[in-house]
């Protein structure tokens, strides 16, 4: 199962990286919106899978990318060179968000970023520097659509590279032990807080690196956008519908989620139909397979290859 | 006398109005096993969770190793050297045996990382006789495994001093006397050791000195056979099952 | 500018229907340890189901909630049996899944209002709705003071329920000692099941309530469920004083602010938010997790 998923994987980025190459333009943009989710969902999946916090704020470290991305480059600063720069800030604000909702465990945790969520939509709509509730346009100029989408592609590989590498270190060890049980994983040494924060800012991080390229890539952002509780929906469901947890899930999840938006959602009678297609997939995973689809697969193949071996 | 390795002075740990320690005062020199007992919620747990900082206390002193530890964060204290097990075990149960007792290696006291930590948690795997069950899932394990991995875990932050709370509870007497020898060798490896036990003839023949919380009072303190013949002992703990046990 | 009073009668007034709402999410935590995220969706429907009431069949919103009340009940016993029920035994503290499950539901539900009532924005008028009356010297809306009646006389009938009752006490003994109850031989199923129906009841009364002050969409019920939240940490989640005293803290608060700063009213709702954070910053667990603690120590 695992030598077959990394396959999977490998051939995925490849197809990812050199899709330019044969794709047309409308079929690139899929890939993109693809690679976009995966994104998303690997890095929420680094707290909300690895340790457990489930956040419902994430749209908010998007919106700092975006606007950062947005706002310098109307000072004249090269959209790509203000990446970092989004990214340290959604870290830092994800620290300052963590060290008070940290101190909530589980569920209360869980409602509490539903209120930062909230309250950073308040604000981008009310404050005069965001453009308000419309929004803001990138300044005109030469946007390169093959430059944003390999810088997206590599993206996406990273993030996946990196979840993978932090569930192997002993970063990765400490948040499965707060997962599982935060009291004894500090009676073992573990100071929860920080590998929290940790987890929290690396996500926070990508998640807003992600946020600057789709800003540059729509060339409009507003609150209505970046905001938008679709995109804060999903960026919770494709992990937990893939496989929470895991690095194969969030991928997964993507990629069930981009086929639904493009395929399903693009049926006119479909369209209004998403809130009840994800909140009844949500039900669905939550009482007949909390493990999502990875959890499902392992299952089935389990059993074939026991029956194989029993019949051998 | 050298310096005692722990010294705990007038410790008060009050929930609402109750209570739940009132002004214990003991010391534990290095080396030492040391009891604890007291009937049920005399506040023998509390007293650990204060001593570890997983409980903040209202109120006292603890000294370990010549610094005060009294407010400091549960996983602070670890990293200088104190660890408790828990009386209903808590195993990582998703994670193998070898990767629970490697979580005490990695941010424990020892810091240890890659092979180092490794040889370490096979060394201590080996040494509380789970080196058979190190790639099963903690949650296969019966309880008396269970009970041996949470000692494993804690030997692994490589502690100076360390708190088992009742490692003995549900345990048959074979077992018994298996985690009494256990406890020796430990004690034998140069930690110290403070248990709570509920099972008192278990704990008087395996301390050196032990303490008497009733009602989260120190009622007595001393060794083993003064303790046990103490008349308030005696009443307070024993009560009418001591002529029965 | 407003005096004092003005600030006083507005903030009890609201402080009733707060407290409304948060017995619902608090009924429901009590005995399952379970938080109800969709508490918003309910109260998102209680106001869609008063507003057909009143345009269908003309009957007054604040009579209206005589309807609303049991059928919401029976909607949050069915609900508990389709679907909450089925959930794997959450413990000591709420799980994850029991979480995600109801914001499934949460969203079902909102999807369902859109396909019935469209995304427009609805609100009730009705003869009194621009009325006002003067109490203490103060002009308050007639709508308002029914509100209060409301909440009142659901928070009376909620407590004579929960005192006289079989199932009522079972209710509250579940909730002070959890163990203990079970080990007595309370039905728990049967229980939650009344529980979950209960705080299904209160959060569709008091959409109702709302509906009458707030105009709503399907997205309707967000900020208030933030507020039930704030209030349930404030006060505790189990004490009946508990989620008054938090209730007022939070009316007063808002109440204040919009009558003694210029604070635009968009960021109104920041004030539940931002009174969370502050009570979490003050209490190093929060105030439930002070309580865990409390209950844990003695284990």
């Amino acid at each position: 199962m695992r030598r077959l998923s990394l396959a999977a994987g490998v051939s995925l980025a490849v197809f990812t990286l050199a899709a330019p190459l044969f794709l047309e333009r409308g079929t690139l943009n899929d890939v993109w919106s693809l690679a976009f989710a995966v994104i998303l969902a690997s890095a929420w999946n680094i707290l909300g899978g690895f340790a457990g916090q489930v956040s419902l704020g994430y749209s908010a470290f998007l919106g700092i990318g975006a606007y950062t991305t947005v706002l310098l480059s109307l000072k004249g600063m090269d959209p790509f060179l203000s990446l970092p720069i989004g990214a340290v800030l959604a870290a830092i604000f994800s620290v300052a968000i963590g060290l008070p909702a940290f101190r909530l465990r589980g569920p209360y945790f869980t409602i509490a970023t539903i209120g930062v969520g909230e309250a950073v939509r308040v604000c981008a709509s009310s404050v005069s520097f965001t453009g308000g509730s419309s929004g803001l346009r990138m300044p005109a100029g030469s946007f390169d659509f093959t430059r944003n989408y390999e810088a997206m592609a590599v993206l996406a590989i990273l993030t996946v590279v990196v979840a993978a590498l932090v569930k192997r270190s002993a970063f990765g060890q400490a948040l499965a032990a707060i997962k599982q049980d935060i009291d004894a994983a500090e009676a073992l040494g573990v100071n929860s807080t920080r590998f929290k924060l940790g987890a929290h800012a690396l996500s926070a991080a990508i998640v807003a690196l992600a946020g600057s390229l789709y800003a540059i890539n729509f060339q409009y952002i507003a609150p209505g956008s970046v905001f938008d509780f679709r995109l804060s929906l999903s960026i919770v469901l494709m992990p937990i519908v893939g496989g929470v947890g895991t690095i194969a899930g969030p991928v997964l999840g993507a990629l069930v989620f981009s086929t639904l938006q493009i395929k399903l959602l693009s049926i006119p009678a479909l369209r209004d139909s998403y809130l009840f297609i994800y909140g009844t997939l949500l039900i669905v995973v939550m009482l007949f397979e909390p493990k999502g689809i990875l959890g499902l697969l392992r299952r089935v193949f389990n059993r074939r290859l026991r029956r194989f071996y029993a019949d051998a | 006398m050298p310096e005692p390795i722990l010294r705990v002075k007038a410790l008060k740990k009050r929930f609402g109005g109750l209570l739940a320690l009132s002004d214990v005062s003991f010391s534990v020199a290095e080396g030492e096993i040391y009891g604890v007992i007291g009937p049920n919620g005399a506040g023998k747990t509390t007293l650990f969770s204060c001593l570890v900082g997983s409980l903040p206390p209202t109120s006292g002193s603890i000294r370990f190793r010549g610094r005060e530890i009294a407010g400091l964060p549960n996983h602070a204290v670890v990293k200088r050297g104190l660890v408790r097990t828990h009386q209903i075990v808590r195993p990582f149960r998703d994670m193998t045996v070898e990767a629970n007792v490697s979580i005490g290696a990695h941010f424990g006291a020892g810091k240890r990382r890659g092979a180092d930590a490794r040889g370490r948690v096979a060394a201590i795997l080996e040494r509380t006789g789970l080196g058979a069950r190190a790639g099963s899932l903690a949650m296969a394990l019966p309880i008396g495994d269970l009970k041996r991995l949470e000692i494993a875990r804690a030997l692994a932050t490589e502690p100076a001093v360390l708190c088992l709370d009742e490692v003995m509870g549900g345990l048959n007497p074979s077992e018994i006397v298996a985690a009494m020898s256990l406890i020796r060798a430990i004690r034998d490896s140069g930690l110290t050791v403070l248990m709570i036990e509920h099972h008192v003839h278990a704990v008087a023949g395996v301390t050196d000195r032990m303490l008497v919380l009733n009602f989260g009072e120190m009622i007595a303190e001393g060794v083993p056979r003064d303790v046990l013949q103490h008349p308030e002992v005696v009443t307070a703990y024993l009560g009418d099952d001591a002529g029965a046990a | 500018m407003q005096d004092i009073a003005g600030v006083l009668v507005n903030s009890v007034i609201s402080a009733a229907l707060y407290a409304t709402m948060a017995y619902g999410l608090a009924v429901i935590y009590g005995v399952m340890r379970i938080i109800n995220l969709a508490h918003a969706g309910l109260m998102m429907l209680g106001a869609y189901a008063t507003f057909s009431l009143f345009t269908r069949f003309g009957l007054d919103p604040f009579l209206s909630l005589l309807v609303v009340g049991p059928l919401f009940f029976l909607f949050g016993v069915v609900l508990y049996r389709l679907v909450v029920r089925r959930l794997p035994r959450s413990g000591a503290t709420p799980s994850m899944e029991s979480l995600l499950l109801l914001f499934g539901v949460w969203l079902v539900l909102q999807n369902f209002a859109y396909f019935i009532w469209t995304g427009d924005t609805q609100s009730i008028l009705t003869a009194y709705t621009m009325k006002s009356v003067a109490v203490l010297g103060v002009r308050v809306g007639v709508p308002s003071l029914f509100v209060f009646a409301g909440s009142v006389l659901s928070l009376v009938f909620l407590n004579v329920v929960l005192k006289t009752t079989y199932l009522g006490k079972a209710i509250r003994a579940v909730t002070q000692n959890r163990d203990a109850a079970l080990l007595a031989g309370v039905d728990a199923d049967s229980i939650s099941a009344v529980a979950f129906g209960l705080g299904t009841a209160f959060a569709g009364v008091a959409g109702g309530m709302l509906s009458t002050l707030y105009a709503f969409t399907p997205d309707f019920g967000r900020s208030f469920l933030l507020k039930a939240f704030c209030i349930i940490v404030l006060g505790g989640m189990e004490s009946v004083t508990g989620v008054a005293a938090g209730a007022l803290v939070l009316a007063f608060l808002e109440n204040g602010l919009s009558a003694w700063t210029t604070l635009p009213t968009s960021f109104q709702d920041a004030v539940s938010f931002t009174l969370l954070f502050v009570t979490l910053v003050a209490f190093p667990q929060g105030l439930p997790g002070l309580f865990a603690r409390l209950r844990t120590a003695f284990r």
